[in-house]
């Protein structure tokens, strides 16, 4: 998978390049839009992820001319701007999805994975990490064969940490996902549902399969890649 | 009426003015009256007067008392004539017209003139029955050296009449004036005043909702359109100062957010590294933490801005808050439990506001959350939704630690803290109530506080009420009136879900 990074920034482009091919991403960088054009117009590149402010061309000119020649490739915004307005706009122009500086780079991989996955998400009807078991379509879980019962929050929180199986995601993610934007800043109530959550799945197991990564957020994580 | 008003105040002058005016004119115009008729009486005695001396007395000595006596009653015919006359000759009366019959005034009881200082002179006296009489005598020495007197008066009855009426006519008519021209310079005033409560409407709609309207000026040329571009200028400079104050707020936020990132990354990407001592783990996540809030500060900060300077677009739709309250108090419910705080919940049904669900939303999470953040463990919350007075008010109140009396007016700052909140509760960004401050001000909306301090505080929130009828209402949920099953679809994801998600849901159940 090849990525196309526009970014005039160096050190946030030289952090997400890092990540990227940590990844095994092959990832190329420019800070200018007019070369990134010209990059774009070359390789067929499976992603672009697309700095707004750019010098000499701003990054939806640069966004409107990739729509106008090639129509497929997926673009993520990177932009500093977070209004609904700007949202919106953006994806009139065709950008596909859009993230808020600052963000964590979890949350940039989890977004660069359902880029690519292109296609409808991993809707199976049964997510199982080990012996954790979430059937989606009764919307019941198993841990060992037996019965968790779960409130509706925890059953969301829980599905979205087994979508997002072995990464890390932030608070501010699992807000966005699990609750909504009026949760905003109240992150203390993503760690109060997960302590719950965890009384739920862990306790009274060995592997305590869900985990805090101080500072960032929450994973999920199966023995075997422990 | 505001009795200070200026419209009042300018009424009363003028009205005052034209008072003085109408009754020095009304004196003016009495004494007038009074002397002109007087002096027409004198003057019409005295011409008698003369008559009678020209007429009947020049020739008496020569044509005899008996063609005296006739002629004399024929001009002055007795009961009929008025001026009376009495002609004296010593104490023999030589002609008397008698008593005034219209009106009734007896005049044989009036005594004889004598010869002193009153002949040839007006003068008063009343009659026997108490009417004021205007006499004139004169002496008149015939010929032959006979000393007549002839004496002639009138009743000032009528004359007194006529000043009485005046008198009553000016003043009921004084007042009667004043009256009117006090409600008519009232109304007058208006005019005038008008272009001044335009101002004053127009500057009241400019500083609550969108500097970007200006006042109308008063082309006058004088104070007023003076005024009017003097206010225009202070908005200028005003929308000015606020619109720097938000571009440097939103300008702040937006240079902060890429150092943000990338102490964020790098920070990241420190912790991805292998067999890390814990002191710089430690180390690491702290300052990760850090800086996580430093981007909802950030982050907070830009809403802020946005909010205040309208620049943030709100889906203004209208929205059913008790079931929004009640769902959102459920979502935060376990955030109570933790603490063993009791959340309790009182909602009038049916209450509609317009306003953009998920801000309104992010008020009452704000509200509840500061609200549990300040009270012990054990204490109690109560929030009360109820419609009042076109009004839907929110109230929220606690048992917690309160708010000093002298900080309540500051709460509302952005980064304002009490020392107390400050060491109780750290990692906030000192702007929920900043947030929800804003939102309430975006939704026409106002927020206020009142606290005891180390006993309760209690937050109100009020919104324009949205009165629908029935009809409306059932516009508003189409999809839960069409089909009766989507009563199974819990309140919460009504609340959360897009409708497709939601159509989705229930097509796979």
């Amino acid at each position: 998978m090849r990525i196309l990074l526009i970014e005039d920034e160096q050190k946030v482009s030289a952090l997400v390049k890092r990540g990227l091919i940590a990844e095994r991403y092959a990832v190329d960088v420019t800070a200018d839009g007019f070369e990134g054009l010209e990059f774009a117009e070359v390789y067929p590149y499976d992603l672009i992820i697309l700095d707004l402010m750019l010098p000499r061309v701003t990054g939806s000119d640069v966004l409107q001319r990739i729509r106008r020649k090639n129509v497929f490739v997926p673009v993520l915004i990177l932009t500093a701007r977070d209004s609904i307005d700007d949202k919106v706009k953006l994806f009139e122009l065709g950008a596909d999805d859009y993230l808020t500086k600052p963000f964590a780079f979890a949350e940039l991989l989890v977004r660069v994975k359902a880029l690519l996955r292109r296609g409808p998400v991993n809707r199976s009807s049964t997510l199982r990490i080990d012996d954790l078991e979430l059937d989606r379509l009764t919307q019941q879980v198993k841990r060992c064969g037996k019965r968790v019962e779960l409130t509706a929050k925890e059953y969301a929180l829980l599905e979205y940490l087994m979508q997002n199986a072995e990464r890390v995601l932030s608070r501010n993610m699992i807000i966005e996902h699990v609750w909504d934007q009026s949760f905003d800043g109240i992150t203390n109530i993503v760690d109060v549902y997960v302590r719950h959550l965890r009384a739920k799945v862990d306790d009274g197991n060995t592997f305590k399969m869900i985990r805090t990564v101080r500072g960032t957020g929450y994973m999920i994580r199966s023995r075997s890649e422990a | 009426m505001n009795r200070n008003s200026l419209r009042a105040r300018v009424t009363a002058f003028y009205v005052g003015m034209l008072a003085v005016t109408l009754i020095f004119f009304s004196i003016l115009v009495y004494v007038g009256v009074r002397t002109y008729l007087t002096k027409s009486l004198e003057r019409s005695l005295s011409t008698t007067v003369r008559n009678i001396e020209a007429d009947y007395l020049a020739p008496l000595e020569n044509k005899g008392p008996a063609w005296f006596q006739a002629e004399m009653s024929e001009s002055y015919p007795s009961g009929i004539s008025d001026p009376f006359v009495r002609i004296f000759e010593a104490d023999k009366v030589l002609y008397d017209s008698g008593d005034l019959r219209d009106p009734v005034v007896r005049i044989s009881d009036l005594p004889h003139p004598i010869q002193n200082e009153e002949l040839n002179n007006f003068h008063r006296t009343f009659s026997s029955t108490g009417q004021l009489l205007m006499i004139y005598t004169v002496a008149y020495n015939l010929p032959s050296g006979r000393l007549i007197l002839v004496e002639t008066g009138a009743s000032m009855e009528p004359l007194q009449h006529l000043l009485h009426s005046l008198f009553l006519i000016l003043l009921i008519a004084t007042p009667g004036i004043l009256f009117i021209a006090a409600v008519g310079g009232h109304m007058l005033m208006a005019r005038p005043l008008r272009p001044v409560v335009d101002l004053t409407e127009q500057a009241e709609r400019i500083g609550r909702k969108q500097m970007g309207e200006r006042l109308p000026i008063i082309p006058s040329g004088d104070e007023l359109e003076r005024l009017s571009l003097a206010l225009n200028r202070m908005i200028d400079r005003l929308e000015e100062a606020l619109a720097h104050n938000q571009r440097f707020s939103a300008d702040a936020s937006h240079e902060l957010r890429t150092p943000l990132t990338i102490i964020r990354g790098e920070l990241e990407a420190l912790l991805q590294m292998p067999a890390l001592p814990a002191q710089a783990m430690d180390g690491i996540s702290s300052a990760l933490e850090e800086g996580d809030r430093m981007s909802r500060i950030v982050h907070s900060l830009m809403t802020i801005s946005r909010l205040d300077g309208g620049g943030e677009r709100m889906e203004m739709l209208p929205v059913e808050l008790a079931s929004l309250v009640s769902v959102t108090l459920e979502h935060m419910s376990l955030l109570a439990e933790e603490k063993s705080i009791s959340l309790t919940c009182q909602t009038e049904e049916r209450v509609y506001v317009t306003g953009d669900a998920m801000r309104l939303k992010q008020v009452v999470v704000n509200l509840v959350d500061n609200a549990i953040k300040y009270t012990p463990v054990g204490g109690a919350i109560e929030v009360q939704l109820f419609a009042r007075q076109q009004r839907a008010v929110l109230v929220i109140s606690d048992t917690g630690i309160g708010i000093p009396a002298e900080s309540l007016p500051a709460v509302f700052e952005r980064f304002y803290r009490t020392d107390q909140a400050r060491s109780r509760v750290s990692g906030g960004t000192g702007l929920g109530l900043a947030i929800v401050k804003a939102i309430c001000g975006g939704h026409d909306g106002t927020l206020s506080i009142e606290s005891v301090e180390g006993k309760s505080t209690t937050l109100r929130v009020e919104l324009p009420l949205l009165e629908l009828s029935p009809r409306e209402i059932s516009d508003l949920y189409p999809i839960t009136t069409l089909n009766p099953k989507a009563e199974h679809v819990p309140m919460e994801q009504l609340y959360e879900k897009p409708v497709e998600e939601l159509i989705h849901r229930r097509l796979k159940l």
